[in-house]
């Protein structure tokens, strides 16, 4: 639903990263995506084929890279990875934890010429 | 072909923004909460209650989210209240640009910016607008699962409101699972259960905000 714009702010930030480093083009684009954020990769491809045309990623593919959800208990100090946001530690069952990763949402690297 | 690390958020801009809000609100001494919740789960409902209970005390500001119309501005503007609309039009959810925007027509100090976020449990959790805090709203006919479906939100709200709790004993809600998948999500979140129909609970929810007001103004001292 809302990937509409940020899709635009994805297009919009790889330009800008181009035209700093004097890329013409892109044809890569890695974007760390972590499984506990609100976006879906299908609808993001699906935007940005839309937004592509007439600028710097007319030809470039994006690689989306999952980070998993990680948290950290502070009962037991372990360190564990969900498979869902379920935020209780798997190891003690308590829900005193941190948030590791999981929410990244960030452009790790651009590749053109 | 060249290859260049970038490393930036794709809604860095968007950061950057909320946090030059959050500057602006902090300088008038605002508490700033941003409310989001499903359509129809009770907003505009609690909102009027909040500004009835404080508006004697305390200055209070309106920022009225939709897509469309302003049809809850016109219900909540019954109350003598400054509110603020923002259509967003196509977007499912207010972002910090669409706040930045209204900033210029806020003149004055107001102790309380109650937002109004569009009707949607998704997205509206994934934009922050330099708000103090977000607060959800789940209201028993939806069910006790939505924490469990919608994580983020619930992940991230400090406070949990439940409402419509006069209705509890014509819905399927258990209402101890529902606390549980809030726990699950977030441990820390204050949770309330509340009827905006017959103000059951709802005194316990005035006192918390009374006590968030008091700390915000003396934060600044
Ligand atoms: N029974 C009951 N009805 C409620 C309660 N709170 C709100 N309602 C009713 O629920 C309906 C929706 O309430 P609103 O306050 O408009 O909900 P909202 O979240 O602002 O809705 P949108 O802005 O359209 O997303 C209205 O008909 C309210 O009268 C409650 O505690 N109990
Ligand atoms: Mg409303
Ligand atoms: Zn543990």
């Amino acid at each position: 639903m809302h990937e509409y714009s940020v899709t635009k702010s994805l297009v919009d930030l790889c330009n800008q990263e181009a035209d700093k480093n004097n890329l013409n083009k892109i044809h890569k684009i890695t974007l760390k995506i972590g499984r506990f954020t609100g976006f879906s990769p299908d609808s993001i491809k699906f935007y940005f084929d839309y937004l592509k045309p007439n600028t710097k990623c007319v030809d470039a593919k994006i690689i989306f890279k999952e980070v998993p959800i990680r948290i950290k208990c502070h009962d037991c100090k372990q360190e564990s990875v969900l498979d869902e946001p379920l935020f209780l530690c798997p190891h003690c069952g308590k829900t005193d934890i941190s948030v590791i990763s999981g929410r990244e949402f960030y452009v790790e690297s651009i590749e053109g010429e | 072909m060249k290859k260049v690390e970038v490393f930036k958020p794709v809604l860095v801009s968007n950061k950057e923004r909320a946090r030059e809000n959050r500057k602006f609100f902090d300088g008038m001494d605002s508490l700033v909460i941003n409310i989001i919740s499903s359509p129809g789960a009770g907003k505009t409902s609690i909102i009027s209650k909040l500004v009835e209970h404080f508006k004697n005390k305390h200055t209070i500001l309106i920022i009225e989210g939709d897509i469309k119309g302003d049809i809850d501005s016109s219900r909540l503007s019954k109350l003598k209240v400054d509110i603020v609309q923002i259509n967003t039009l196509t977007e499912c959810h207010l972002d910090a640009f669409m706040v930045a925007q209204v900033l210029p027509k806020i003149e004055k100090k107001y102790d309380l910016i109650l937002v109004e976020n569009v009707g949607n449990l998704v997205c509206p959790a994934e934009f922050e607008i330099g708000e103090d805090f977000k607060s959800a709203i789940l209201s028993t006919p939806e069910g006790d699962d939505k924490p469990l479906k919608y994580p983020l939100l619930f992940h991230l709200a400090k406070v949990v409101v439940i409402n419509k709790c006069d209705l509890l004993p014509y819905v399927n809600f258990d209402l101890k699972k529902a606390r549980e998948a809030i726990k699950g999500e977030n441990p820390k979140a204050h949770v309330f259960e509340v009827s905006a129909k017959t103000d059951e609970g709802l005194g316990e929810l005035y006192r918390f905000l009374e006590r968030k007001l008091d700390a915000k103004k003396k934060a600044k001292r």
